[in-house]
């Protein structure tokens, strides 16, 4: 299996399932070969796909937990890797108490639901996301100095931040869309795989 | 005259003026109420400042040295002096807020003699360390833009100094006045910082001129016996009751409260220690519940035995509390039937007309796991493990509750096609509760490492509002409008003045917009508002759950349909009005 092969493979392991746009969208490589990887992987029986939209295979799953500490062997012996991936850990908190702190909002010692009426309540959220993601920048990118192909996700993540700049709030934490939560749940999602930790939530 | 506007309450200039903080101050102070001195450089003196190459000229200079004189003489208490220290805060305040603009440094002016002083007067000798190494780390962070981790309670301001200064080669100056001339020059470079200046092009709003500057003398909660702080809603902000519901912590400073940080008393500890406080208090929130015809939730602090009005904004509340104040405002005159209508939303109602489990159903039911409540509702269906098998099975009609471990992107299909997700692990701010939250759906988290799997093809009812999953299908009740007191009053008036008539049943042709979804996209689930019309234009009613959505609202409105048909009249006719 050549590297696209794999990365395709496992690009789609971390979405679950999708086309070659998607998958080659997240791993940063071009949709025609990522096309021609999946359907490779298909044939290799490691995925199964129907109308363009591919998915991994239990065969797939298991060859990539066999291949994981091997493809990725030396990030889990870089030890600069290993440490942007614990300064990860500690964003992804407050990331979370971000998100969760745009979807709910304090009432009187409960939380109630953001029901988005209150224009500075979400521009103060906005602007810790804008204060979040210049950390981001920082984390991510010395994780990128260390495996180049994370620093994709930071394109994403930015896009997606500018999506909620120009005032498009699904982008914050919608599951339909490539959120700033959806893009950053699969950056966790791949870094997990690839130093091959346990998920603890 | 002086460039600076000490806020006194004399005047009330416009918020463009002198930006939302300290436009919020003056009022306060011109209604009355006491809250703590403050003045304000106004947003012009921004041009000028970068005007000048980014400088504070001298007569500015000199006029912020008067606004502090002025502040000086109202507390007592003087800039830099270990005896008596004054400690201020410095805020942005730009007319309309934006990302980039600088945040709030507090507790500015302590040094290390004034850090000394106010532990021997608080006789806390920690808060008086944690205040300077906080105030540090604010600092560093935001006037100098150290790169520093979130700040946390422990480091000493030396060390905090050390980290600065080796990040920035800068130090964090000891003395107040040049912190005080440096936060202030911060506060006019962040209206021009890439961020800002970006969101301005964006939005169209090069146009405004600047950021006003508010500097405002901090109040200690923390000054031994009658002193405290905490926070009053004038009314009860999660059943809507209009009783003042508050809390207080004695001796509690700044964010105690807010941070959660401290256990805190409820406001009739405040009434038995300080009655006159009390009432003071009460007759200020009722001033500013009248005044701005709104629920308000008011930031206070007590300084031996003095009150002061830190803040005060619309409280958040619950939807049940949104539906009862408004008709409450209605009733004592603060507001008009046609106010009332626009601020009660569709959403809040339909959460108020959500399916619940009785007390009595609760009490007796059997409890197969209790977790955190990640997102609120009511759902029953049979318990799987395997997003794909959740999938498969919700497609054939099947309801399916996800019960997973921990939940991964892996999982998020599952949780789309799932009525309710419980998962092991995880908090109320898990992955898990995030999505479950963006989708709508009932959610318990961290019920117990095993427990999901022990869930796994067993009749589940989950309450993600009380973060329990129930064995069994167990009966809910539905709310009806006509027998909800406040509903009721509320739909009378929707109804009067919505245009389009929704209507439970309509005998003629009706539009069925359940069946026919040409207008929603499979994938993303938006609503194409053209297309919508579309379909609606020329008919002579329509129904469908599409309608009872912005969209909906949009498309009703814009094809000039005159009847909809809907089990439920009051969300589609509070979105039509206010469109």
């Amino acid at each position: 299996m050549s590297d696209l092969d794999f990365l395709a493979l496992h690009g789609l392991a971390v979405r679950k399932h999708g086309g070659p746009a998607t998958v080659a969208s997240l791993i940063g490589a071009d949709e025609a070969s990522v096309a021609v990887a999946l359907e490779g992987a298909v044939a290799n029986g490691y995925a199964a796909g129907a109308k363009g939209i591919f998915m991994v295979a239990p065969a797939g799953q298991a060859y990539l937990a066999e291949q994981y500490p091997v493809v990725f062997a030396d990030a889990r012996g870089d030890e600069a890797f290993v440490n942007s991936y614990e300064r990860f850990e500690k964003v992804n908190v407050d990331l979370l108490n971000l998100m969760t702190d745009w979807q709910t909002m304090p009432a009187g010692g409960g939380r109630v639901s953001n029901d988005h009426s209150d224009a500075d309540y979400d521009q103060g959220i906005i602007d810790r996301l804008g204060s979040l993601h210049e950390r981001a920048e920082r984390v991510i990118g010395k994780a990128a100095d260390a495996q180049p192909r994370v620093g994709r996700y930071l394109e994403r993540l930015e896009e997606a931040y500018d999506k909620v700049l120009a005032g498009d709030r699904d982008y914050v934490s919608g599951v339909r869309v490539d959120s700033y939560h959806t893009v950053w749940f699969e950056l966790h999602e791949d870094l997990l795989r690839m130093l091959g930790r346990t998920r603890q939530e | 005259m002086s460039r600076v506007i000490f806020l006194d309450g004399s005047s009330l200039p416009d918020r463009e003026i002198i930006g939302g903080k300290a436009w919020s101050v003056a009022r306060m102070r011109s209604l009355g109420l006491r809250v703590p001195p403050a003045f304000v450089i106004p947003v012009d003196e921004c041009r000028r400042y970068h005007d000048a190459g980014r400088k504070l000229d001298d007569e500015l200079w000199s006029d912020v040295i008067s606004g502090v004189r002025a502040i000086e003489e109202a507390t007592g208490r003087r800039l830099g002096d270990p005896d008596s220290p004054l400690l201020v805060s410095v805020r942005s305040g730009a007319a309309v807020s934006m990302p980039g603009m600088m945040d709030t440094v507090l507790n500015l002016g302590i040094t290390d003699e004034v850090a000394a002083g106010l532990a021997q007067q608080t006789g806390d000798t920690k808060y008086a360390r944690d205040t300077h190494a906080r105030f540090c780390h604010q600092f560093g962070d935001i006037v100098l833009k150290a790169d520093l981790d979130p700040y946390v309670a422990g480091p000493t301001a030396d060390e905090v100094r050390a980290l600065v200064l080796d990040d920035v080669g800068e130090p964090i100056p000891d003395d107040p006045y040049a912190q005080l001339r440096a936060a202030i020059s911060a506060v006019f470079d962040s209206w021009e910082s890439a961020r800002a200046r970006s969101y301005r092009k964006h939005w169209g709003i090069s146009e405004i001129g600047g950021t006003a500057v508010t500097v405002q003398a901090m109040v200690f909660g923390n000054l031994g016996e009658g002193s405290g702080t905490g926070v009053l809603f004038t009314r009860n902000p999660l059943n809507g009751d209009p009783t003042p519901y508050g809390e207080w912590l004695p001796g509690g400073q700044g964010d105690d409260v807010v941070g959660g940080t401290h256990a805190v008393l409820q406001l009739d500890a405040l009434l038995e220690k300080m009655p006159a406080v009390h009432t003071e208090l009460l007759s200020w929130a009722n001033t500013l519940e009248q005044e701005n015809r709104e629920v308000q939730d008011v930031e206070f602090t007590v300084e031996q035995g003095r009150l002061y009005l830190l803040q005060t904004r619309t409280a958040k509340r619950s939807p049940d509390a949104a539906v009862r104040i408004a008709v409450d405002l209605v009733n004592e005159g603060l507001i008009t039937e046609d106010m009332a209508v626009q601020r009660v939303t569709a959403e809040q109602v339909d959460t108020v007309l959500l399916p619940h489990i009785s007390a009595e159903t609760a009490a007796t039911a059997k409890v197969l796991a209790s977790g955190e409540p990640a997102c609120p509702g009511v759902a029953c269906g049979i318990g799987v493990v395997d997003p794909d098998e959740t999938e498969r099975r919700a497609h054939a009609g099947e309801e399916v509750v996800l019960v997973r471990p921990t939940t991964s992107p892996n999982d998020v299909h599952g949780m789309i096609a799932s009525v309710a997700v419980v998962t092991d692990l995880g908090g109320s701010t898990s992955h898990a509760a995030v999505v479950t939250r963006a989708l709508g759906r009932p959610s318990v988290v961290g019920v117990g490492d095993g427990t999901a799997m022990s869930m796994a093809g067993k009749l589940l009812t989950v309450d993600g509002g009380a973060g329990k999953v129930y064995e069994g299908r167990l009966p809910l009740i539905a709310t009806e409008v006509d027998e909800h007191p406040t509903l009721r009053t509320l739909s009378a008036w929707a109804s009067e003045r919505c245009t389009v008539n929704v209507v439970h049943e309509f005998l003629g042709s009706v539009v069925d917009l359940d069946a026919d979804r040409s207008a929603v996209d499979a994938e993303t689930g938006k609503i194409d508002v053209e297309k919508l019309t579309a379909l609606l234009t020329g008919a002579e009613a329509a129904k469908g759950g599409v309608l009872n959505s912005p969209e909906g609202a949009q498309a009703i409105a814009a094809s000039g349909i005159k009847t909809v048909v809907t089990p439920r009249r009051l969300p589609i006719q509070l979105r039509l009005i206010q469109q």
